[in-house]
């Protein structure tokens, strides 16, 4: 004999004068065991009275499947962006315009200098007369430059890092760039990176952009499960009626109703993520067609395992959260009368 | 299980007052019955001990526990221990007569061997053994009647609680059903009935309480 059984067979057999105190407490006591198998009944039992209503709950999980999706499919993109920009690296230059009375000498033993630190890989000297042969080849303002008094161009430092330049370094090269701007012989810095710098700040964007979406369509979800799950209770007034009436706690009567939000939002989760993988490889081909012209080996991002069990996680934990709110309220307000 | 109440009235917000001054104790395996006109206040005893209502002032006493020192918490556990044949909340329509009889055993986290052989049980004491698998509305009111009082006692409750239980039945199913409530009350539950069929508690032969305008005007063997 069980436990229970025992209990409620000294319960029935107690003569009336024992305290009912104590009687309420152990008929009151579930076993862990049973307490798990009436969850997990409970559990298969909302989820076969989702399929009784399949059109209305269809609608359900699709509507909940696609606000789901759009941030998913947002958090898709933008992985994928910023792997093929943190692949996008190269060697990056911070080109060091000294003050023009300085000589050559200060100059080359400030270049020295700097060439012994553990972030410069190298220093290259580039002196005003190599300047100007430089500029004069380039720019083709050979006559304009001959017909200066003087060479007008400062030496320069160009200081390559030994970090290449990427989203990842980003920071710890304008550190190093900041730095070298102190120097007293410096007059003007430079790091070949602003288009990095302009990428990191839309991609920052883009990243606030899809938290904000994603906040806002949590919420349409909390609230689509939260009104589901209120009609729900509200078309099974009677049997809610009848099982206060017959002794079921609170908790008991909404266990159902909040394993519907569960598989509501899990559903929901499963057909979003399916949507994902699905456009993911529809885009797949053109994308990376485009992206191959600018970078070779790119593989397309989708959701992968540990992606997709949160993409679950969240969504069941957002399904069962809207029943919550909903079923706390009116199952309060259905009482006996 | 044994009832006390000690000058209990009710008072609703309305400003109607339900009960007035009650005293009456229901001894451990005594049957009764509660008639009175309509709106003397029948349900709303019955409706006290199952504190679906709370009384406005006395006190009423379950096997000696003040149910006023019961808090929501212990409503269920309470409710648990009486069976109820109500006539609003009787049965549910979207499930088998097993399912309906079944309600109480599940809500206590019964075993479910045990709920099949209990529900067969419950039905097999009201006539209705081989109907488990229909659903109600294809019975007729009687076994309709029937399987409200197979849920009321299938938990083997130590109090029947019946408003009104024969209401629509004709003479000799009223009897059949009282005969029921008789038999349960020979095997030791408690039992009290509201009813105004007076001339069919005048053969039951039991203790009879009745009330007029919120008050007990007697109590005593019918005669």
């Amino acid at each position: 004999m069980s436990p229970k059984q025992n209990r409620r067979g000294a319960t029935r057999q107690a003569a009336p004068s024992v305290s009912t105190q104590s009687k309420l407490a152990s008929a009151k006591g579930f076993s862990f065991a049973q307490y798990f198998r009436l969850h997990q009944q409970t559990m298969l039992e909302s989820l076969i009275r989702l399929f009784g209503y399949p059109l209305a709950s269809i609608m359900t999980v699709v509507v909940i499947s696609i606000s789901l999706s759009l941030p998913g499919g947002l958090f898709v993109m933008l992985k994928n962006v910023e792997r093929v920009t943190d692949q996008w690296e190269r060697q990056s230059v911070i080109s060091l315009y000294l003050f023009s009375n300085l000589d050559d000498t200060e100059a080359l033993s400030l270049s020295h200098q700097l060439s012994t630190r553990s972030d410069i890989r190298s220093v290259e000297y580039i002196s005003k007369e190599e300047g100007l042969r430089y500029f004069e080849q380039s720019s083709g303002y050979e006559e304009i430059l001959s017909a200066l008094p003087e060479n007008p161009l400062p030496i320069v430092l160009k200081v390559i890092p030994t970090a290449p330049v990427s989203l990842a370094t980003l920071q710890s090269l304008t550190d190093l760039k900041e730095d070298l701007a102190e120097l007293a012989q410096v007059e003007y810095v430079e790091l070949d990176a602003q288009w990095l710098q302009r990428l990191a700040t839309i991609l920052n964007f883009g990243q606030r952009f899809v938290y904000a979406l994603s906040a806002l369509l949590i919420a349409a979800v909390l609230l689509i499960v939260g009104n589901t799950i209120r009609m729900a209770v509200e078309s099974r007034r009677e049997e809610v009626l009848v099982m206060k009436l017959v002794g079921a706690t609170d908790a008991y009567i909404r266990r159902p109703f909040l394993y519907m939000g569960f598989w509501f939002g899990t559903l929901g989760g499963l057909l979003a993520c399916m949507m994902i993988l699905l456009l993911s490889w529809w885009v797949s081909t053109p994308a990376v067609r485009l992206i191959e012209l600018y970078h070779s080996g790119f593989e397309l991002q989708t959701f992968n395992a540990s992606e997709v069990v949160l993409c679950l996680t969240i969504s069941a934990i957002v399904g069962t959260s809207g029943a919550w709110i909903a079923v706390s309220r009116h199952i309060a307000d259905i009482e006996l009368q | 299980m044994e009832i006390e109440f000690q000058r209990v009235g009710k008072k609703y917000d309305s400003g109607q007052e339900a009960l007035s001054q009650v005293n009456f104790h229901l001894r451990q395996g005594e049957m009764a019955f509660l008639t009175g006109h309509s709106g003397a206040g029948k349900s709303t005893l019955m409706k006290l001990i199952m504190m679906i209502e709370r009384q406005s002032y006395g006190q009423i006493l379950v096997d000696g526990v003040d149910l006023r020192t019961l808090g929501p918490k212990s409503i269920p556990a309470h409710r648990r221990r009486v069976g109820v044949v109500f006539q609003n909340h009787q049965l549910l329509f979207d499930r088998s007569v097993f399912d309906n009889v079944a309600l109480p055993l599940q809500v206590s986290g019964a075993d479910p061997m045990q709920i099949g052989k209990r529900v067969r049980a419950a039905l097999d004491k009201v006539g209705l053994l081989g109907k488990e698998k229909f659903n109600p509305m294809a019975l007729s009111g009687g076994e309709q009647q029937r399987i409200g009082i197979a849920r009321a006692v299938v938990n083997k409750p130590q109090l029947l609680l019946a408003d009104e239980p024969t209401g629509n039945l004709d003479p000799r199913l009223s009897a059949e059903i009282m005969n029921l409530f008789q038999e349960f009350n020979r095997v030791g539950v408690t039992v009290m009935v509201a009813s105004h069929d007076l001339a069919l508690i005048a053969r039951m032969r039991h203790r009879v309480l009745t009330l007029n305008q919120g008050r007990i005007v007697n109590d005593g063997g019918f005669n």
